[in-house]
C-alpha cells in the first residue's frame, strides 16, 4: 500500500516534470520553426525582388540596344529566305541563292 | 486488566487504524496537490497559448490589409508584374526629438515631398504613427537609417512592380495605393476573386495570370509605333496585333505610353489607352465592311458599281479622291478606296441592311474586353441617305480600334465570330466556336481583294508589301472630327493589315494620329505613305517571333 502510495506521488511528481519539459521543448521546437518560416518568408520575400529584378533586366527597352550593340539585327524575310533580297553577312544564303 | 489490556489493545487498534487513514489521507492531498499543479500549469499554457494568438491577431489587424496579388505573365510566361516587399517609412512624433531637423533632412532625401506638411505631422505629439514614405527600395531604406533620427520606424508592404516598364502599360492597368486594382487586367483580377485579402505584408502563392500578349511582339510594336511617330511627326499612335483564329490579343500599344507604376501618367488624359478605351471614326479600312456586305448579298468582286454619277444626298456631295470616271467593280471600289463606290454599295444594299449587319459584325455595341468595358460606339440616330453613305467610308460611326480589329478578324478567318481576349486561351479547351458571320465564300473574297490591295501597283496599300509575308490590307485616311467639324490637315492614318493574306494568322491595325506631310511622304498624309509602310516593317519583324513562316512566292 505504501509502496503504491509512494509510486503515486513518484509517478505523479514524474509526469509533471515530463509535461514540463515537454513544455519547454515544445516552445524550442515552436520557436526554431517561427524563425525558419521567418527566414523562408524572407526568402521568398528576396525571390520576388530577384525575379522583378532580371525581368527588369531583360526588358526588351533594355536588349535591344545591347543586341545591336553586338551587330545583332531583328529578323527578317531575307533571313528566313535565300532568295529574297540580299543579307551581305550571310555567305551561306548568298552562296544557296540562284 | 483484561479489560483494560483489552481496551488498551483495542485503543491500539483504533490508533493502527487511524494511523494510516490519515496518511493516506495526506497522501490523497499530496497527489491532489500534485495534479492540481499539473492541472494548473496545463490550464496556464491553454490561457497563455490564446493570449499569444491574440496578441498576434491584434498585431495584424493593426496593419493595413491590402490585397495579396497573383503574379501576371505572357504568353511567354515572361513576368509582367509582381508583388515585391518594399520597407515603407513612418514616423511616432511622440519619440522624434527635432522635428524640424528631422523634416529638414527627410526631405532632403525626397525632395518631392512637401516640407512644411512633414514638419508639421512630425511635431504632431498627439498621434504615434505618421506615414512619410510608403514603398522604398532598399538602397533608400538604408540611407534613411543611416540618418540615424530617433521615431523614424520602417514596416514591410507589398508594393507591385511592372519589370517591364511603360510597355504594356496600358494593358495592365493599375493599383492602388492598397494593392487594390483599379483599372486594365489588374481590376480584372480583381474582379475575378485572383487576389486574395492579406493581413500584413504578404505574397499572394496563387499561380500566375498568363496573358495572350508577347512582350516581344509588344515591343517590336511598341518601337515601330514611336519610331513612325518620330519619322510621320504624330501626335500619337496605337497598334494591335491579334490572333485572327482565337481573338487572343498578341501585342496591343498605345503612344504615348503610360508607366503602370506612375500614377500622375496613368491617369494623365493625354496618355489614355487609344486600344479599347478611345473610340475613333476609322474613314476607309471600314470599307473592308462595306464591301462585306455587297458580297455577302451576292455580289462578286467584278460586279460594276457606277460611280460616274456624283454621288448627292441633301446639300452634300461626296467627292472621289480616285475617279476613274467609268463604272468601277467591286473590286476596284476596294483597291481605289472609292468614297463613290462605297457609298452606292451601301445605298444598294439598304439602312436595314446596313446596320442589320453592323449589328452582326458587333460594331453598333460596346466591346467588353478584360481591359476595360469598351465604350459605347459613338453612332447616328438614325440611318437616312447621308448616314448610309459616309458610314460605308467610316464616318459617322465611332468604335474602338480593338472592336474594329475584332470584326476584321472574323471577316477574314473565314467568317467565324471571335471574341478578343487579353487572357491566353487554354490550348486544351477548344476554341468556343463562334457563330458564322459571313460565308466562307465572301471571307475568301475579302483575303483576295486584300491582297490585291497591296501587288497591284495602283494600291492604296502597295506600301505594306513585304516579301515572303503575303500581307493583304486596306488603307484608311478619317480627318479627325472636332467640336464644329472636321479638320482637313488633322487626319488618323490606319492600315488594317492581315498576314498571310490566303490564311491569315494574325491581323493587325495601326493608327498613326496626326501625322505630317514629311520630305520622306512628298508632303503627303494619307494612309498608304504612313500606317501602310509601318504596317510592313512591322510585320517583317513580328511574322518570324509569331512563328508565322516566310514562303518564296
Amino acid at each position: 500500500m505504501r509502496i503504491l502510495n509512494l509510486v503515486a506521488v513518484l509517478l505523479a511528481l514524474a509526469s509533471a516534470f515530463l509535461l514540463y519539459g515537454l513544455n519547454y521543448d515544445t516552445r524550442m521546437i515552436e520557436g526554431r520553426l517561427q524563425a525558419r518560416e521567418r527566414e523562408a518568408e524572407r526568402a521568398r520575400a528576396d525571390i520576388a525582388v530577384l525575379r522583378a529584378e532580371r525581368a527588369h533586366l531583360a526588358r526588351p527597352d533594355r536588349i535591344e540596344p545591347i543586341a545591336r550593340g553586338l551587330g545583332l539585327e531583328p529578323v527578317a524575310a531575307r533571313h528566313l529566305l535565300p532568295g529574297i533580297g540580299r543579307s551581305p553577312n550571310d555567305i551561306t544564303t548568298s552562296s544557296t541563292a540562284h | 486488566m483484561s479489560a483494560g489490556r483489552g481496551m488498551a489493545e483495542n485503543n491500539l487498534l483504533v490508533l493502527r487504524a487511524a494511523a494510516p487513514r490519515s496518511r493516506s489521507r495526506i497522501l490523497a492531498l499530496g497527489v491532489a496537490l500534485a495534479f492540481t499543479a499539473v492541472g494548473g500549469q496545463l490550464v496556464h499554457l491553454a490561457l497563455q497559448h490564446q493570449e499569444t494568438s491574440a496578441i498576434r491577431v491584434s498585431m495584424m489587424s493593426s496593419s493595413a490589409s491590402s490585397l495579396a496579388r497573383p503574379d501576371i505573365v505572357d504568353r511567354n510566361r515572361r513576368l509582367l508584374a509582381t508583388d515585391v516587399k518594399m520597407p515603407s517609412l513612418y514616423a511616432d512624433p511622440m519619440l522624434i526629438q527635432d522635428a524640424d531637423e528631422a523634416a529638414e533632412r527627410l526631405v532632403r532625401l525626397f525632395p518631392e515631398t512637401d516640407l512644411r506638411e512633414l514638419r508639421r505631422n512630425l511635431a504632431d505629439k498627439s498621434r504615434r504613427f505618421v506615414w512619410v514614405r510608403r514603398g522604398l527600395s532598399p538602397q533608400v531604406a538604408q540611407r534613411v537609417h543611416n540618418l540615424g533620427i530617433p521615431g523614424l520606424l520602417f514596416m514591410d508592404e507589398v508594393r507591385r512592380t511592372y519589370p517591364a516598364g511603360r510597355l504594356g502599360g496600358h494593358i495592365l492597368g493599375r493599383v492602388d495605393i492598397d494593392n487594390r486594382g483599379t483599372a486594365g487586367i489588374e481590376r480584372h483580377i480583381d474582379e475575378i476573386g485572383a487576389s486574395e485579402v492579406a493581413h500584413g505584408a504578404r505574397l499572394s502563392a496563387r499561380a500566375p495570370v498568363r496573358l495572350s500578349i508577347d512582350l516581344s511582339v509588344m515591343h517590336a510594336l511598341d518601337n515601330e509605333l514611336s519610331e513612325a511617330m518620330a519619322r510621320y511627326g504624330a501626335t500619337g499612335a496605337a497598334g494591335i496585333v491579334m490572333d485572327a483564329r482565337t481573338g487572343e490579343i498578341a501585342a496591343a500599344v498605345s503612344r504615348p505610353a503610360a508607366d503602370p507604376a506612375i500614377a500622375e501618367e496613368s491617369l494623365d488624359p493625354s496618355r489614355t489607352d487609344k486600344v479599347a478605351s478611345g473610340t475613333y471614326e476609322l474613314g476607309s479600312i471600314m470599307k473592308l465592311v462595306t464591301t462585306a456586305m455587297a458580297l455577302e448579298a451576292g455580289k462578286s468582286l467584278d460586279s460594276l458599281v457606277d460611280t460616274t454619277q456624283p454621288l448627292k444626298a441633301g446639300r452634300y456631295t461626296i467627292e472621289d479622291l480616285h475617279p476613274l470616271g467609268r463604272p468601277m467593280s467591286v473590286a476596284e471600289v476596294f483597291i481605289h478606296s472609292s468614297n463613290f463606290g462605297a457609298g452606292q454599295l451601301a445605298l444598294s444594299a439598304g439602312a436595314e441592311t446596313q446596320k442589320a449587319f453592323l449589328e452582326k459584325l458587333g460594331l453598333w455595341s460596346a466591346q467588353k474586353t478584360e481591359v476595360a468595358t469598351g465604350p459605347e460606339p459613338l453612332k447616328p440616330a438614325q440611318l437616312a441617305r447621308i448616314e448610309q453613305i459616309t458610314l460605308a467610308f467610316g464616318h459617322g460611326l465611332a468604335v474602338t480600334p480593338l472592336q474594329f480589329t475584332a470584326s476584321s478578324a472574323a471577316l477574314l478567318n473565314g467568317g467565324n465570330r471571335i471574341t478578343p481576349t487579353f487572357l491566353a486561351r487554354d490550348p486544351a479547351t477548344p476554341a468556343k466556336s463562334g457563330d458564322r458571320v459571313v460565308s466562307s465564300r465572301t471571307s475568301a473574297l475579302l483575303r483576295e481583294v486584300m491582297r490585291r490591295n497591296v501587288t497591284d501597283p495602283a494600291g492604296t496599300g502597295r506600301r505594306a508589301d513585304v516579301p515572303g509575308f503575303e500581307v493583304g490590307g486596306k488603307t484608311g485616311t478619317a480627318e479627325l472630327a472636332t467640336a464644329g467639324g472636321y479638320r482637313k490637315k488633322s487626319v488618323i492614318a490606319s492600315f488594317l493589315g492581315a498576314f498571310p493574306a490566303s490564311d491569315p494568322r494574325y491581323v493587325t491595325l495601326v493608327l498613326i494620329f496626326e501625322p505630317k506631310g514629311q520630305t520622306i511622304t512628298e508632303g503627303e498624309i494619307t494612309a498608304g505613305r504612313n500606317a501602310a509602310p509601318t504596317t510592313a516593317r512591322l510585320v517583317e519583324r513580328i511574322a518570324p517571333l509569331l512563328g508565322v513562316p516566310a514562303k518564296a512566292l
